[in-house]
C-alpha cells in the first residue's frame, strides 16, 4: 500500500513528479500547496484521490476522473485493504485572505503503525488525545501551527516520533526538534530531508524500531 | 738592623685611606620581581696626614677590575696634599641587590588560598593584608634600614599587625608606614605585616602604593675591587760612614719617617763603589716590610775596609701604609602593584517575553553576564529561580558561550529539584569554573552567556511569575565574590490574558424509531486560548435510557442522577476554534424534557 499525502505545488512547481506510482492520494484541503498535482499523478497511476468536498470539487475541475475521487467526511472511517484512514475536521488559514478554511487532519493505520498527519492546520482538534506512533505536524506559523503549538501537541499526544513539516524558515524545524528533545519525554524529533526515507516497524511485534536513510 | 720609635695606639695610627663607597639602586616590579639593579662606586684616596703630602700616588687594581668600568689596572692619583683626597667613579655590573624585598598584597585575607588575592571586589569591605618581607642576601650585616610603604587611599582601619624586628608606625597624615630601627644579620630575614579594610566605589584599577627602602652595609662592596697603593712622602734616608779602625769603616743606612703617617719600608739596598773603580758592589739588600710609625727610624749597617771613606749609594723603596674601607649604600623602590576591581552586571531576557495564558509555550531564557569590572574572571556562578507553572530545562540543554563562541570548558549544572515537573518551582544553578585553564579568563568588557529553554506551562493570567536571579563572579584564586542580584520579584514572565469562551449547544429531535430521540450536542472553543480538562454534562430524564453516541469513541460516562442520568464527557484540551459534535441516541417513553448542557474547563 502506498499513500501520498498533500503532493502540493510550491513556488509554482510540483513537489512530486506526475509519474509517481501510488495507490491513494489524500489532500487535506483544496489549496494548491495541498492538492498540488494530485490529478495529474492520479491520471497516470490510477490512484484514488481523497479529500473533503472542496478538494474533490477542485480535483474534478482539474479533470480528475470521477471514479477515482472520494469525498472524506470528518470522522467517517475510510478503509481499504492495508489502510484505515479517519479524517478529522481541522482548520487552516487561507493563504490570501487569512480566513479560516477546513483542513482535514488524518489518522492512518498501515501495517500496525498509527500515523497522525495534521496537514495544514492551526488547530489540533482531536489530535491532542490521539494515540499515534508517528505524528506529522506543521510548524510554519501563520497559515498553520506555530512551533510552540506543534511542540505542545507532541507533549500532550506523546507520539514516538514527531516530524515537522511546512516550515518557512530553517529555525522553525530546528526549534521543533530542540524543544521536543527538551520537553517531550519519549518523543524523538526527526527532521526529514527531501527524498529521505523513514522506515518504521514493530520488531517481534512489540518493539518499535525506526531507521532514517 | 734596628728600629726606634714610641708606641702609638691604633686610634692614633694614621693610614692613607682607600675608600670604596658603592651604591646600588634597585627596582622591584609589581610582584616583587627584580626589574633592574644598578650599582656605581666612588674610589677615594684620602690623605689623612695633617702635615705630609703624598705624591706619585698609584692605585693598583690588578685583576680585580672585572665587572667594573675601570679600564686600567693602575690608576695614577698624582699628588695629594695633607688632608686632601683624590677620587674616581666607576660603574659596576650586578645581578641583584644585597637586600631583597617581597611584598604580598592580599585583597582577601580572610580566605586562605594558595596565592594572594589580587583584585578588590566592588562594593564590599575587602580585608587587606600587606606583608613586607626583607632578606639579607649577603654574609654581612645590613643596617640603617628604613622602609616606607605608601598606603592607598581606599584602605581604612590600617594597623601594624606585627613587625619581626624594629618599629613600624602608620602616619594617617602622610599615609605612610615607616619601618625602621633594625638590622638584618647575614642571611637573615625580617617581616612586617599590616592590615586594613578597602572599599572601592568604582571599577578603575587601583594603585596599591609604592615601597621605598634605604639601607647600608659596612664592610661590604658590590665590585670585586681589591686596591693597593704606592706613594712617596716625606721619608729621609742616608748613609753614615764612620772609621772604627784605621782604614776600616762602619757604614750605616738610616731611614726616618718624617711624617705623621705610617710608612712601610719595603726594600733597602746599598751599593758600594770600589776604591779602584769598577762595578758597584751590593752591600745590603733587605726587604724588611716594616711599618714605621711617625718619627721612627730604621737602620742597617755593614763594615768595609777602605783607605778613603767608602762611597755608598742607597736605594730605598717605601710607601705610606693604606687601609681599605668599604661600604654599600642601597636604595630600592618597589613599583606599586596594580589592583583591578571585580564587578559583574547581568541581563536576563525571555523570548518571547510574554506567553498566552493557559497555553504551553517554549521560552528561550538568556542570561548575559558582563565583566563590568577591571579584573579578569575565572569563575562565574548563576542561580536562576524558576517559578511554578514552568517546566525547567534538562541539565544537558543548558549552554554557555563566550563572545559568541560555545564555551568548551567544563561547567556544572544542577537543577533542584532534579525533575521537569512544571507544578513546582525550580532552581537552575550553573557553575562555570576554571576558565583560566580552558578558554582563558573572562576579560573586562567581555560577556558570558547562559542559554536554555523552559516551557511555560498553562500559566494563569491572574498570577505573577517572577524569576529572580543571583550571579557570582570570582577571580583566581577565589576570594570574595562579586555579586549581581535581582530583587525577589524581578524578571516576571509576562502572561497575556486570552479570553476563554466555550459554548455548548443542544438540539433534540425525534429518532427513526418509536420512543427514540436524537440529542445533538456541539461544544466549541470560541475563545482565544486553549482550554483544558473540558467537561460537558448533559442530562437524560428518568424514563429514558442511553442507546449510542456518534462518534462511538466519544461515548460518555453515565452517572445516576436524582431524576435521571448524567452523561459526562471530558476532553483534555481544546484549541481555539476546536469543535466537538456529538450525536446521542436515547430511548424511552414520554416527553423528553430539555435541560441545558453544562460545560466547564480549566
Amino acid at each position: 500500500m502506498s499513500v501520498l499525502l498533500n503532493p502540493g505545488i510550491w513556488d509554482g512547481k510540483p513537489v512530486v513528479p506526475d509519474d509517481c506510482d501510488v495507490r491513494v492520494i489524500v489532500a487535506t484541503n483544496h489549496f494548491d500547496d495541498a492538492i498540488g498535482n494530485a490529478t495529474a499523478i492520479a491520471s497516470k497511476s490510477k490512484a484514488w484521490i481523497l479529500g473533503n468536498e472542496q478538494t474533490i470539487e477542485k480535483a474534478k475541475s482539474q479533470g480528475g476522473k470521477p471514479w477515482l475521487l472520494h469525498i472524506l467526511r470528518p470522522e467517517e472511517v475510510y478503509q481499504i485493504p492495508g489502510l484505515k484512514l479517519v479524517p478529522y475536521s481541522l482548520q487552516r488559514a487561507d493563504p490570501k485572505s487569512g480566513e479560516k478554511s477546513q483542513n482535514l487532519g488524518l489518522y492512518l493505520e498501515m501495517s500496525g503503525m498509527k500515523v497522525a498527519y495534521l496537514g495544514d492546520t492551526v488547530v489540533r482538534g482531536a489530535f491532542g488525545k490521539i494515540e499515534a506512533d508517528v505524528m506529522i505536524v506543521p510548524v510554519g506559523d501563520g497559515e498553520v501551527f506555530a512551533v510552540k503549538d506543534a511542540v505542545s501537541l507532541c507533549i500532550d499526544a506523546k507520539p514516538r516520533i514527531g516530524i515537522p513539516i511546512r516550515w518557512t524558515a530553517p529555525e522553525q524545524s530546528a526549534k521543533f526538534r530542540k524543544y521536543l528533545e527538551q520537553f517531550a519525554s519519549g518523543t524523538v524529533a526527526i527532521l526529514m530531508e527531501p527524498k529521505q526515507v523513514l522506515e518504521i516497524q514493530w520488531a517481534a511485534g512489540n518493539e518499535f524500531r525506526y531507521k532514517v536513510s | 738592623m734596628s728600629t726606634q720609635a714610641g708606641e702609638i695606639s691604633m686610634s692614633e695610627r694614621k693610614n692613607v685611606i682607600i675608600d670604596l663607597e658603592e651604591s646600588e639602586k634597585n627596582r622591584f616590579g609589581e610582584l616583587s620581581e627584580i626589574e633592574s639593579a644598578e650599582a656605581t662606586g666612588v674610589m677615594t684616596v684620602k690623605n689623612v696626614s695633617a702635615q705630609a703630602r703624598i705624591w706619585n700616588v698609584r692605585v693598583n687594581l690588578g685583576d680585580s677590575r672585572s665587572g667594573t668600568t675601570i679600564k686600567d689596572s693602575t690608576l695614577s692619583a698624582g699628588e695629594v696634599e695633607a688632608g686632601g683626597e683624590w677620587s674616581t667613579k666607576y660603574g659596576i655590573t650586578i645581578d641583584g641587590p644585597i637586600l631583597t624585598l617581597t611584598e604580598t598584597y592580599d585583597t582577601c585575607s580572610s580566605i586562605t588560598a594558595e596565592s594572594p588575592h589580587w583584585a578588590y571586589v566592588h562594593g564590599k569591605e575587602n580585608p587587606v593584608r600587606i606583608t613586607l618581607h626583607l632578606k639579607n642576601e649577603t654574609d654581612g650585616q645590613i643596617d640603617n634600614i628604613i622602609v616606607n610603604k605608601t598606603i592607598p587611599p581606599e584602605l581604612t582601619k590600617v594597623k601594624v599587625d606585627s613587625a619581626k624586628s624594629g618599629t613600624a608606625k602608620f602616619d594617617e597624615g602622610t599615609r605612610q608606614v615607616v619601618w625602621k630601627d633594625f638590622v638584618i644579620y647575614p642571611k637573615e630575614e625580617s617581616t612586617l605585616t599590616l592590615s586594613g579594610l578597602a572599599h572601592v566605589d568604582d571599577v578603575s584599577e587601583k594603585n596599591a602604593g609604592e615601597v621605598v627602602i634605604s639601607y647600608k652595609s659596612q664592610g661590604q662592596q658590590r665590585s670585586c675591587l681589591d686596591p693597593d697603593m704606592t706613594a712617596l712622602t716625606e721619608f729621609l734616608s742616608g748613609i753614615e760612614t764612620a772609621e772604627t779602625e784605621p782604614n776600616h769603616w762602619e757604614c750605616t743606612l738610616e731611614c726616618s719617617n718624617e711624617t705623621d703617617l705610617i710608612v712601610r719600608l719595603d726594600k733597602a739596598v746599598v751599593f758600594l763603589t770600589p776604591e779602584g773603580g769598577g762595578e758597584k758592589k751590593k752591600m745590603v739588600e733587605v726587604a724588611p716590610r716594616v711599618e714605621m710609625k711617625p718619627g721612627e727610624t730604621w737602620r742597617s749597617s755593614f763594615e768595609v775596609d777602605s783607605k778613603a771613606p767608602p762611597k755608598c749609594t742607597p736605594d730605598v723603596v717605601y710607601t705610606p701604609v693604606r687601609v681599605v674601607k668599604r661600604r654599600v649604600l642601597g636604595t630600592a623602590t618597589k613599583v606599586p602593584q596594580i589592583l583591578p576591581v571585580c564587578q559583574i552586571t547581568y541581563a536576563k531576557s525571555f523570548d518571547p517575553s510574554e506567553v498566552s495564558s493557559l497555553d504551553k509555550t517554549p521560552v528561550e531564557v538568556t542570561i548575559d553576564i558582563k565583566n563590568s569590572g577591571s579584573a579578569r574572571l575565572d569563575q562565574i556562578e548563576v542561580e536562576d529561580s524558576l517559578p511554578d507553572d514552568v517546566m525547567p530545562p534538562k541539565k544537558e540543554h543548558v549552554t554557555v558561550s563566550v563572545a559568541g563562541k560555545e564555551y568548551t570548558g567544563t561547567y556544572g549544572v544542577t537543577i533542584t529539584p532534579d525533575d521537569q515537573n512544571p507544578e513546582t518551582p525550580h532552581k537552575v544553578r550553573i557553575k562555570i569554573s576554571g576558565m583560566r585553564d580552558s578558554m582563558g579568563e573572562l576579560k573586562p568588557g567581555d560577556s558570558l552567556k547562559v542559554s536554555y529553554a523552559i516551557m511555560a506551562w498553562r500559566n494563569r493570567p491572574e498570577k505573577e511569575y517572577p524569576s529572580p536571579i543571583h550571579c557570582w563572579a570570582y577571580t583566581h584564586p577565589a576570594g570574595f565574590a562579586a555579586e549581581a542580584v535581582s530583587t525577589p520579584f524581578a524578571h516576571k514572565l509576562g502572561v497575556v490574558y486570552r479570553k476563554r469562551r466555550i459554548a455548548a449547544k443542544k438540539a433534540i429531535s425525534k429518532g427513526s424509531k418509536a420512543g427514540e430521540y436524537v440529542i445533538t450536542l456541539v461544544v466549541e472553543n470560541k475563545g482565544e486560548v486553549t482550554v483544558e480538562n473540558v467537561k460537558l454534562v448533559d442530562w437524560i430524564p428518568s424514563g429514558f435510557t442511553y442507546v449510542s453516541t456518534d462518534p462511538r469513541e466519544d461515548e460518555p460516562k453515565r452517572n445516576p442522577a436524582k431524576d435521571g442520568t448524567d452523561m459526562v464527557w471530558t476532553w483534555a484540551r481544546m484549541n481555539p476554534s476546536d469543535k466537538k459534535s456529538l450525536r446521542i441516541v436515547v430511548k424511552g417513553e414520554g416527553e423528553y424534557q430539555r435541560r441545558e448542557p453544562e460545560v466547564a474547563s480549566d
